[in-house]
């Protein structure tokens, strides 16, 4: 088939976009496609949409494709572009354009066939006219009302179609341009708030927009998984159980069966998870960048109750994980760090990283850290970033303990501290 | 679908084009200049091949329509959906909207609540959003920012001491990991950056308009290797996927990594890679190497 930079599925483009902007050093070789090709027209797409933030290193492997982005310098999420690549047909475009010129204003309402009348009198401009049967235009017509962007309505024996009247007008709130900018970096789905302001600009309101916003520890990549969210979000609104097909390690797919309780994304760790209640009656953690396609399901009778167990179970979770590897209901963690005279800012640091955690003060010079979790594993990274001040540490999983310790002696090596070198 | 031909580039740019030439035949430089604007980098040459040989009929090879409007479209749902969620979003306040703005989402249904969605990581001492000092600090500095005027800002520095800035604001920063805004601005002689929780007061200098001389972030590097154990290849890069990096498999299971940070985050920088243990070992520069082993010297004191 040959190249286009438009797409109909935006899966594939979904798990290049991640390799090419967070992994970012495979060769053309490692990516295992069906034929070189294909990788060359993922790149060359990428290419076209991202051009600006496409780098290339030549190593002895080959060369490298990656895409670098500084999140805090760019204005709006870069990734969004490829959102705006979906293919369609030359009927497709044609029609969309003839219909809403034909409606052009709220309040302009006529039948399929008065319809059908303007875009054969628009159409009598060109040498070899197109021509639209009634079922391809009341096809689209009804493809356009489920969008919400045609309203359908019965008059006498006829229907008749309007335009949807425009959210916007004179009165609208002078800062909604901002708002929309701001949202559609943080909040999920964000992208559909870049398509919103993309319409209301083009309404005129162009002028009132300045880059007014920056963003910082802003990860863009969210933005690829938002198919997913979407559908997990309707499923949730829905109160239903959804098949997931995921992508396991191995690289197979796989189905299971779950009902969608709550998307949890971790803005430190860069990953979304989903929360659900599988088959087997666990809340577990599903990584959304694994899971490929999400299908609705019937509809759960205790969809309340699982997500009210799920609300229960936040006192003890640290991160996303339901359970530890010692098997055991619950794990204590406890640390002590060390804070001298004019280190308050440690206490302060305390207080807001603590999530489902406790902080009390032991003494003039020493705070204590408790949390009953799930998984205390969960926590080992951030007991880490307190190198240089921690007094104690017990856990209640001595495997985890034993590590702790274990792993800083192999960085007293690694740095060649205290004698010790690797 | 959020992945839909109504939002695509090539609409955006068709369109631009048919207002165009309701107002006088349209040429190739048009086109190309369109493409630009609102799609990607091959797209002019697609656009115009499928204009040219009329397979999309609203333009004619002549550069003319016989379409007699500007083109528009209405929200669609999800658009609607959308706007209705975010409205309930306490930051929203922030911009003086409410719900109320919108009349015409009475009964549409929010694409999500905060039942569906949450972020699990963020820190717990976010900005005040419901103070209503703040929501006026807010509103200044989004004032002066569209209007590009200066700011007189007095604050309370982390030591409790009152300071006075006078700046072009330049931006509003937000870290969603902070749950903060940030003002970065140009002072007399640099850079200032002030959380807007600290400001206590702000005004705007009428009459005076900022040069709005955009200063350049001193920007450092960092680069160790990285050890893919635990799965922490893919740990590190998700984790430090907001900044702009480099990297390079050395061996089976052994990368180089390169980041490039703002020097101001340095601390911080130290605390998050060190979060990583024996996984990461830095390389250079020799500055950042000593700042790690300055922390794991004075760790072995307490000999855990």
């Amino acid at each position: 088939m040959a190249y286009s930079e438009l797409i109909k599925s935006f899966n594939r483009t979904r798990e290049y976009m991640r390799q090419f902007y967070i992994f970012g050093f495979k060769s053309r070789e490692e990516y295992g496609m069906k034929s070189p090709r294909s990788y060359d027209d993922e790149k060359r797409r990428v290419e076209s949409w991202l051009g600006e933030y496409m780098r290339f290193r030549q190593g002895a492997d080959g060369k490298t494709v990656f895409l670098s982005i500084d999140s805090r310098s760019a204005e709006a999420n870069p990734l969004f572009k490829a959102w705006r690549a979906k293919s369609f047909t030359d009927i497709d475009i044609t029609l969309h354009f003839l219909i809403f010129d034909i409606l052009y204003a709220e309040g302009v309402a006529l039948t399929l066939g008065e319809i059908i009348g303007g875009i054969e009198k628009r159409l009598g401009e060109f040498a070899r006219p197109r021509f639209f049967d009634e079922s391809t235009v009341r096809k689209k017509l009804k493809e356009y009302e489920l969008e919400g962007i045609i309203s359908a309505e019965r008059r006498g024996r006829s229907t008749v179609y309007q335009r949807s009247a425009s959210l916007f007008n004179e009165a609208e709130p002078p800062m909604l341009p901002h708002a929309l900018r701001f949202f559609s970096e943080v909040a999920p789905c964000g992208v559909i708030g870049s398509f919103l302001l993309e319409k209301y600009e083009k309404n005129g309101a162009k002028a009132r927009r300045s880059p007014v916003f920056g963003f910082k520890h802003h990860i863009i990549t969210f933005t690829v998984d938002e198919e997913i969210v979407f559908a997990l979000f309707e499923a949730m609104r829905e109160k239903r159980l959804v098949l997931l097909e995921l992508l396991a390690r191995d690289g197979r797919s796989m189905t299971e069966r779950v009902v969608p309780l709550k998307i949890l994304r971790g803005v430190q760790s860069g990953r979304q998870y989903l929360m659900a209640r599988t088959e087997a009656g666990r809340i577990l953690p599903y990584r959304l960048d694994n899971v490929l396609s999400v299908k609705k399901d019937e509809v759960c009778g205790q969809f309340d109750e699982y997500r009210a167990a799920l609300a229960a179970m936040r006192r003890h979770l640290w991160g996303v994980s339901t359970h530890g590897r010692s098997g055991k209901r619950l794990e204590r963690v406890e640390f002590t760090v060390r804070c001298e005279a004019g280190e308050e800012h440690i206490l302060a640091r305390l207080e807001r990283e603590k999530r489902c955690g406790s902080v009390e003060r032991l003494d003039e010079n020493r705070l204590r850290f408790t949390a009953e979790v799930y998984d205390a594993s969960e926590l080992i990274p951030w007991i880490r970033s307190f190198i240089c001040r921690i007094e104690s540490l017990k856990i209640s999983d001595g495997f985890l303990e034993a590590r702790f310790r274990h792993d800083l002696e192999k960085m007293y090596a690694l740095y060649g501290v205290g004698g010790g070198a690797e | 679908m959020i992945f839909s031909e109504l939002y695509s580039a090539y609409y955006s740019t068709v369109a631009s084009l048919i207002s165009g030439a309701l107002e006088g035949r349209i040429t190739n430089a048009d086109i190309s200049r369109a493409s630009f604007e609102s799609a990607f980098d091959e797209s002019a040459v697609y656009i115009e091949q499928a204009l040219k040989s009329e397979r999309w009929q609203v333009l004619t090879k002549n550069g003319e329509t016989p379409l007699e409007h500007a083109p528009s479209t209405p929200e669609t749902l999800l658009e609607r959906r959308f706007l209705k969620a975010v409205l309930s979003d306490p930051r929203m306040k922030l911009f003086g909207i409410s719900a109320a703005a919108f009349p015409a989402l009475d009964g549409v249904e929010p694409l999500f609540t905060d039942e569906d969605f949450e972020i699990f990581d963020r820190f717990g001492d976010g900005d005040p959003y419901d103070d209503s000092d703040y929501f006026e600090s807010f509103g200044v500095i989004l004032r002066a920012l569209r209007e590009k005027k200066r700011l007189e800002v007095f604050a309370e520095s982390r030591k409790g001491r009152r300071v006075r800035l006078v700046m072009t604001p330049q931006r509003l920063e937000y870290s969603e990991k902070d749950d903060k805004f940030r003002l970065t601005g140009c002072g007399a002689v640099k850079q200032d950056v002030v959380n807007l929780a600290r400001i206590r007061s702000v005004r705007i200098i009428e009459g005076e308009a900022g040069a709005f001389t955009q200063s350049k972030r001193a920007i450092k590097r960092v680069c160790f290797e990285l050890y893919d154990r635990r799965r922490a290849l893919e740990r590190v890069l998700l984790h430090f996927a907001h900044l702009e990096k480099q990297t390079e498999k050395l061996d089976e299971g052994k990368y180089l990594v390169t980041l490039y940070y703002d020097e101001a985050d340095e601390t911080e920088m130290v605390i998050r890679l060190l979060s990583f243990g024996p996984m990461i070992k830095i390389i250079e520069p020799e500055s950042f190497v000593s700042l790690i082993k300055q922390r794991l010297i004075s760790q072995m004191r307490y000999n855990i």
